[in-house]
């Protein structure tokens, strides 16, 4: 057993007030592995702080127990000083006696002082069993990869490229753009989609950093956090490239409504866009058009709300309001989608062109009338109760966007996950565009519907949280925690007990364990760039092979002895 | 009358910062109680329990986090399939499954913790007080 040495805190009365702190001493002193107790004012203290490490250094004790403060409070700044004087971190032990002893039970002289001389055996029992994981460090590829060139990739590749890093963006079609290319505005500043693209698209092709992969089919994605691998081909060549981190953006695809309102049969019944296409082709010839809300959205099947609908009728009906001279504009809607203030104040404009909202309920949708021509719709207005009969020449369906078939395969390769929908999940709540993987981000519509400024926006924030990974020449394991502060630990195998059952991989939740073959037989293997030490695995294993040496199976034993 | 005796596994992220914050509020709490704070909840092994409940600990509480709320990407989803299973056995060996108290997000402020704990004493103290089996680490340890 190493020699410890205790450090009990007084707190300046607020912890040997109620604490029997000569009882406390009487008792630890029978332990004979604590070879000094050592009672101070208060431990965090600058000069308190000076004391107990010199008197540490004396003793020749090999660990620190401190009774003191929860580490939530100033408990965790005592730590970290003395982890600042060369005491390493693993040989340091905090026990809390104020917030979860002295504080709370200050009614019952005889518990509180007993429950803080269990509480600190536990600490020692504790410190005594700890063990260090082992660490890894993989060495970064100090570029970046990007799936998917609409705004949001694009907008990433510029602000990485920006910051040195070389970026190499692989694209599905032909040229960089993505979505912007099929319209003609944008909402809510009404711009020519072409302009807000070219300068992206001249960056992208001057900018020596950036790396343009036309036509490109991912065919699988290797290796963990710093160090990918991709390999895919263009134009019909294949290739490989090693990358640090990669961000998706691959956006989303558009929901043609076959079967609904007659999309398919009747003439005249079109899609946002087709609208958009007739807008840029200088096709559209229509001075009575009628939109239609929530097609195919907001239903059972797809109980979302794809954000960009609303806003693109309001943007496309205000346009024939304004530029149609007599135009009649109806949007038939489920209730208008416009959060922030900008939309807000879109929807209140486009209110003033002219344009007519007509709600209508889920139960009720809008008939079509025409066999092969559309000639009116039929609508039950939900507000008034009247059924109304609107001459149309035009009826344009708002659509949602929907995730790309291949994402489920894209996020196997790279082992992340994708939602009850197939859009690409980012780790809920706290940690936006992160993925299950670190060092995979998700951006713009692969991510959720938005619409391009928040994709480039996204595309922006994507490639900062990249570059806190790409400006590391060497990542190590033990710092790619979710939480705050270093990971707990790693969890580790016995080669010699594992019986290769498999429960710690069909238990992880990070797909950290896999199993190898080794000797002839196979055993499980902890991937530590992927290892968060949530302890799943540890539970799960029949013969306690697979250990967190931070809480080990021995330590908590020994600690629920202590406990009483 | 003896107290009950609980041992208390709290997740890092959630139960253990309620019991912080019922500390710093000065709740006045029954004192027999100890909190094992763990990294998550699905870290806590039913052997872990079970030599608990041996040595002659008469309540365990987990207390993790909201289903979904999870730091370790729904970790506690595996846990709370596990312990359930466990209480089913505690109540097939006769030691009931009360006195494996399981709570998953509702202890993660003061007043929360101080609710369940409360409760959970006035659980116990119904209960014949558990005696420590003779032997009960001989075993494993």
């Amino acid at each position: 057993m190493a020699n410890i040495s205790v450090f009990l805190c007084k707190c300046f009365g607020e912890i040997d007030n109620t604490v029997d702190f000569d009882f406390l001493r009487k008792e630890l002193s029978k332990n004979p592995s604590i070879v000094l107790i050592s009672t101070v004012d208060s431990l965090c203290l600058e000069t308190d702080i000076e004391k107990t490490v010199s008197r540490i250094k004396e003793s020749n004790s090999e660990k620190v127990l401190i009774a003191a403060c929860s580490i939530l409070s100033r408990g965790n700044l005592v730590v970290e000083s003395l982890i600042k004087e060369g005491i390493e971190r693993h040989k340091i032990g905090l026990v809390d006696i104020r917030e979860g002893c002295a504080w709370i039970h200050g009614d019952d002289p005889a518990g509180v002082t007993k429950k803080a001389k269990d509480l600190i055996n536990i600490g020692i029992a504790a410190l005594q069993h700890k063990e260090l994981s082992d660490d890894m460090s993989v060495t970064v590829h100090p570029n970046a990869l990007i799936i998917g060139a609409g705004p949001a990739g694009l907008a990433a590749a510029i602000s990485l490229a920006k910051t040195r890093f070389k970026v190499n963006i692989l694209e599905r079609s032909k040229a960089p753009g993505g979505m912007l290319r099929l319209i003609s505005r944008c909402y809510p500043g009404n711009e020519d989609a072409s302009n807000k693209l070219e300068p992206y698209i001249r960056e992208v092709e001057n900018n020596p950093l950036i790396t343009f992969y036309p036509q490109s089919k991912i065919a699988s994605i290797e290796g963990d956090t710093g160090n990918f691998t991709v390999h895919f081909s263009s134009q019909e060549k294949d290739s490989s490239i090693k990358s640090g981190v990669i961000i998706i953006a691959t956006g989303a695809k558009i929901f043609f409504p076959t079967g609904l309102y007659g999309y398919g049969e009747i003439k005249n019944v079109i899609t946002q866009m087709e609208f958009e296409r007739q807008i840029l082709n200088g096709s559209l010839e229509t001075k009575k058009p009628v939109f239609i809300q929530c097609v195919g959205a907001r239903d059972k099947k797809r109980p979302y709300c794809s954000t960009i609908c609303c806003p693109i009728s309001l943007k496309n009906a205000s346009r024939i309001a304004e530029d149609v001279p007599g135009a009649s504009v109806f949007i038939l809607h489920r209730g208008i989608m416009t959060p922030g203030n900008t939309l807000e104040k879109y929807y209140r404009d486009t209110l003033a062109s002219g344009v007519q909202f007509i709600r209508f309920e889920e139960e009720h949708p809008p008939r079509i009338i025409g066999s092969d021509h559309v000639e009116s719709v039929e609508v039950y207005d939900a507000i008034t109760g009247i059924t109304r009969k609107i001459e149309t020449d035009l009826v344009v369906l708002s659509t949602p966007l929907v995730p790309n078939n291949d994402n489920a395969q894209l996020a196997k390769m790279m082992d992340i996950e994708v939602d009850r929908y197939g859009f690409f999940s980012e780790i809920y709540p706290m940690h936006p565009l992160e993925t299950k993987t670190d060092g995979i981000f998700i951006c713009g519509s692969a991510r959720w519907p938005v619409s391009s400024d928040n994709s480039i926006l996204q595309g922006k924030a994507a490639a900062m949280k990249a570059v806190s990974y790409l400006r590391q020449s060497k990542i190590t394991a033990s710092t790619l925690s979710r939480v705050p502060g270093l990971k707990a630990g790693h969890a580790r195998v016995v080669t010699e007990s594992c019986t290769g059952c498999g429960n710690c991989v069909a238990a992880c939740p990070f797909n950290a364990c896999h199993l190898e073959k080794m000797e002839g037989r196979y055993i499980s293997v902890v991937n530590m760039m992927k290892c968060k030490a949530c302890g799943s695995c540890v539970s799960v294993c029949p013969n306690g092979s697979v250990q967190i040496p931070e809480h080990n199976y021995r330590m908590v034993g020994e600690m629920i002895k202590m406990a009483f | 009358m003896n107290q009950p005796r609980i041992l208390i596994f709290a997740c890092k992220w959630c139960g253990f910062i309620g019991a912080d914050a019922a500390g710093k509020k000065r709740t006045s709490l029954p004192s027999q109680f100890r909190i094992i704070p763990v990294e998550c909840a699905s870290l806590v092994e039913t052997d872990a329990i079970l030599r608990a409940l041996a040595g002659g600990i008469d309540g365990i509480a987990v207390l993790g986090c909201h289903i979904g709320g999870c730091r370790y990407n729904n970790a506690n989803h595996t846990a709370i399939k596990r312990l359930e299973l466990l209480q089913d056995l505690l109540d097939t060996t006769g030691i009931g499954r009360s006195r494996l108290l399981l709570s998953f997000g509702t202890a993660h402020e003061d007043y929360q913790f101080e609710e369940i704990i409360k409760n959970f004493f006035d659980e116990l103290i119904l209960l014949p007080p558990l005696d420590p089996w003779l032997s009960p680490f001989g075993v494993i340890s």
